[in-house]
């Protein structure tokens, strides 16, 4: 067979439009992750059994169930329980309540390996317990996570091709129309991919850079 | 209710287990084995060749799997290249498994001290040998927890296969839940049941990883 | 034991080192060495870190691939098939390993198998590379644990022993294998001060044995009492190679041995 160029000069556009609502879903996605992660993380080593218990089970729920799986669930369910969501929301949301399981894992690894004599040092000289969080603890977490938050955001730009599952016109579901029209799914799905790579590729680079500043900072 | 509505699907429910289970299994099992290989080719093969892995390891990495799958099932035919939706899903799962085990077996090589291979070859012994005797048997330590970790991510990508219509667990459910109008109860239940799923493999794997380091603790 | 100069014939010299050098990248870690060690001899090599004791040692087994010059164990150019042919030729594996089955060696760190008990660890290369039965392999090693007074602790693994246990127990790994030489790196700087005692007895019941031996090392006591000539490397190059009684006796003539052994009399040890 032969390889038309022409098909994707043509699609490049419709394809790259697309493209700008991959990104939306999972930066805003990631930002969901982020604050909700950190509640979670927090709750996660809080010293009450309960709530311990119940970040527990939320981390390995959602950690344990297809994210296909439950972007289903939500789009279904967010309905049934009287919300009415556009599916565009939806998906976002379920896309950061999921990825909030895997963010709150990551800051609690970064925290537990900042020295315990900082914590200490704080409490000596009357830090209270909120500023310790929030001045000493959290940016330090942030920074020694960063690359795996960045690892974070890069697998949330892949999984946002699901959301074509549910009918949003991201790169994905925008491919699969065009393949649709033309007939030519090796030229348009390959041309998805590429721009899937190089949106990750921008991602790891801008990744490295943040990581060194934030070493010398 | 209930009852007859499990009577009514439980076969298909069933099968649609066996398929998951099936994309899954020889998915892991061909993924592992190419990752192998490739690892090894990295390693003891000529440069240029490590290149080439490292190009294909990022560009699977670096795209998402449902692209990969629909390249393979509907660019497939156009290269001569036609698999059936269970064909299909396995060797996807083969193309898009085998970088990050081929990255995983790449750490645990590298874990194993050099001078524990040159010791070994002062003695005489074949690579080989030395890859069979002493770097396979100690890298099972390093390599058990991201394997683990990374089979339990190829169970949960199976329920991607449903959207190439391999008749698996969440195809079959989803044409329960399309034919029966109830959709929360269906997807709430496969949760659960893809989370135990997961539940179990991490299980397996934490006893695999006791047994591979039993010679490291001290008596 | 012989105790002459180092104009030796080449009948009774086991190793040959000729003109060998060797560079990591530009780097020259070696130059020029020439050098005999003689059957049963115990030929310790010296001199400050960094000085290339190791790279020669390891040039020896062909560890690290010299560039210049050659290495003969009892006739035999080691490493390379052919010096004439440029650039040089390493021979195949299997033709390597026929070679390196004649050189024992011993590492600073042990470089135990810790996934193998003691006995595994010495009838591994016996199996594999000598093809012994198992039965005869377990004898055998277990002769080897013997000659190094750890037959009681055949069954334990590395983690459960201690230093000096886990290099005597490397160095009958590598006896097991009834090497032409034994090559030892350092092998007691990794070890608890009180340990090294039992690892440089078992050593000195080696030479005894008549067993040839070059030893990298920093305890200049054994040096001095059980080499039969010291080699001092300064910069990769060979700076003297003389009997101890030369070297610790009386003050070196040369300025760089001179004070690499003051700083070692200062600490009282020859
Ligand atoms: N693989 C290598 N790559 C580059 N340089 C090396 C390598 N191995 C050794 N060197 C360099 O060669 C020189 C000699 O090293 P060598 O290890 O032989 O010294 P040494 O006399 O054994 O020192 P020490 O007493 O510290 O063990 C050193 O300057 C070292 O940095
Ligand atoms: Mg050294």
């Amino acid at each position: 067979m032969n390889f038309s160029f022409d098909t994707i000069w043509h699609n490049l556009p419709y394809l790259l439009a697309a493209a700008r609502w991959t990104i939306l879903i999972s930066v805003s996605g990631m930002a969901i992750s982020l604050v909700w992660g950190t509640a979670l993380c927090a709750t996660r080593l809080s010293a009450n059994p309960f709530l311990r218990g119940a970040a527990v089970l939320y981390i390995s729920f959602f950690r344990g169930v297809p994210l296909l799986v439950q972007l289903l669930l939500f789009y279904y369910a967010l309905p049934y329980v009287g919300l009415d969501l556009p599916a565009v929301q939806a998906a976002i949301l379920a896309t950061g309540l999921c990825s909030a399981a895997y963010t709150a894992e990551i800051l609690r690894g970064a925290l537990q390996s900042i020295p315990s004599g900082q914590t200490e040092a704080a409490y000596a000289l009357g830090i209270p317990s909120f500023s310790l969080w929030r001045r000493i603890l959290v940016p330090q977490a942030v920074r020694i996570g960063m690359p795996s938050l960045v690892n974070e955001l890069i697998l949330l730009v892949k999984v946002s091709s699901l959301a074509s599952v549910v009918g949003i016109g991201e790169l994905t579901r925008i491919s699969q129309n065009i393949t649709g029209e033309t007939y030519r799914p090796l030229e348009i799905y390959i041309t998805a991919a590429v721009i899937y790579f190089a949106i990750n590729w921008v991602l790891s680079i801008s990744g490295r850079l943040i990581e060194k500043k934030l070493q010398i900072g | 209710m209930e009852t007859e509505l499990f009577v009514r699907y439980g076969p298909a429910l069933l099968y649609g287990f066996g398929i998951t289970i099936l994309c899954w299994l020889a998915g892991s099992i061909g993924g592992v084995i190419v990752g192998f290989i490739l690892a090894c080719l990295n390693r003891w093969g000529p440069h240029a060749l490590s290149w080439v892995i490292y190009v294909y390891v990022e560009i699977i990495r670096g795209t998402p799997f449902m692209i990969q799958l629909f390249i393979l099932y509907y660019g497939g035919p156009y290269i001569g290249l036609v698999l059936s939706p269970v064909q299909a899903g396995i060797t996807s799962f083969v193309v898009y498994g085998s970088p990050y085990f081929a990255e995983i077996f790449r750490s645990g090589f590298n874990a194993i001290p050099k001078g524990q291979i040159e010791a070994a070859r002062c003695v005489g012994m074949p690579e080989t040998r030395i890859l069979w005797r002493i770097i396979l048997p100690q890298m099972l330590v390093p390599i058990t927890a991201p394997l683990t970790n990374f089979f339990i991510i190829l169970t949960k990508e199976t329920a991607i296969l449903s959207v190439v219509t391999v008749p698996e667990l969440l195809f079959q459910t989803q044409t329960m839940a399309a034919e029966t109008f109830t959709f929360v109860e269906p997807f709430l239940a496969l949760s659960l049941f893809y989370w135990l799923m997961v539940l179990v493999t991490g299980w397996i794997g934490a006893k695999v990883e006791q047994r591979v380091t039993r010679h490291l603790k001290r008596a | 034991m012989s105790k002459e100069q180092m104009t030796t014939t080449a009948d009774d010299a086991i190793i040959t080192v000729r003109n060998l050098s060797k560079y990591f990248d530009d780097f020259e870690a070696l130059r020029d060495i020439t050098l005999d060690v003689k059957r049963s001899e115990v030929l310790c090599l010296i001199g400050p870190s960094g000085s290339g004791k190791s790279t020669l040692l390891r040039c020896l087994n062909f560890l690290e691939q010299y560039d210049g010059g050659e290495v003969h164990l009892d006739g035999e150019l080691i490493g390379w098939q052919d010096i004439s042919h440029n650039p040089r030729k390493p021979l195949s594996g299997e033709a390597l390993r026929k070679q390196r089955q004649h050189i024992g060696m011993v590492f600073q760190h042990f470089h135990l198998w810790p996934h193998m008990s003691a006995l595994d660890n010495v009838a591994e290369a016996l199996t594999s590379v000598k093809k012994l039965s198992k039965k005869k392999a377990k004898e055998a090693a277990m002769a080897a644990l013997t000659k190094v007074h750890l037959e009681d602790k055949a069954e334990n693994y590395p983690a459960n022993l201690s230093g000096g246990q886990q290099q005597r127990v490397a160095i009958a790994r590598a006896i097991a294998m009834e090497p032409q030489v034994m090559l030892f790196d350092e092998p007691t700087s990794a070890l608890d001060p009180e340990l090294v005692g039992e690892v440089l007895s078992v050593m000195k019941d080696l030479a005894a044995e008549g067993m040839t031996m070059v030893v990298v090392t920093h305890e200049m006591g054994f040096a001095a009492h059980v080499a039969d000539r010291v080699a001092f490397l300064d910069s990769g190059r060979l700076v003297t190679c003389v009997p101890p009684e030369e070297m610790f006796g009386r003050e070196p003539d040369d300025a760089r041995v001179r004070s690499f052994l003051q700083t070692y009399r200062e600490r009282n040890v020859v």
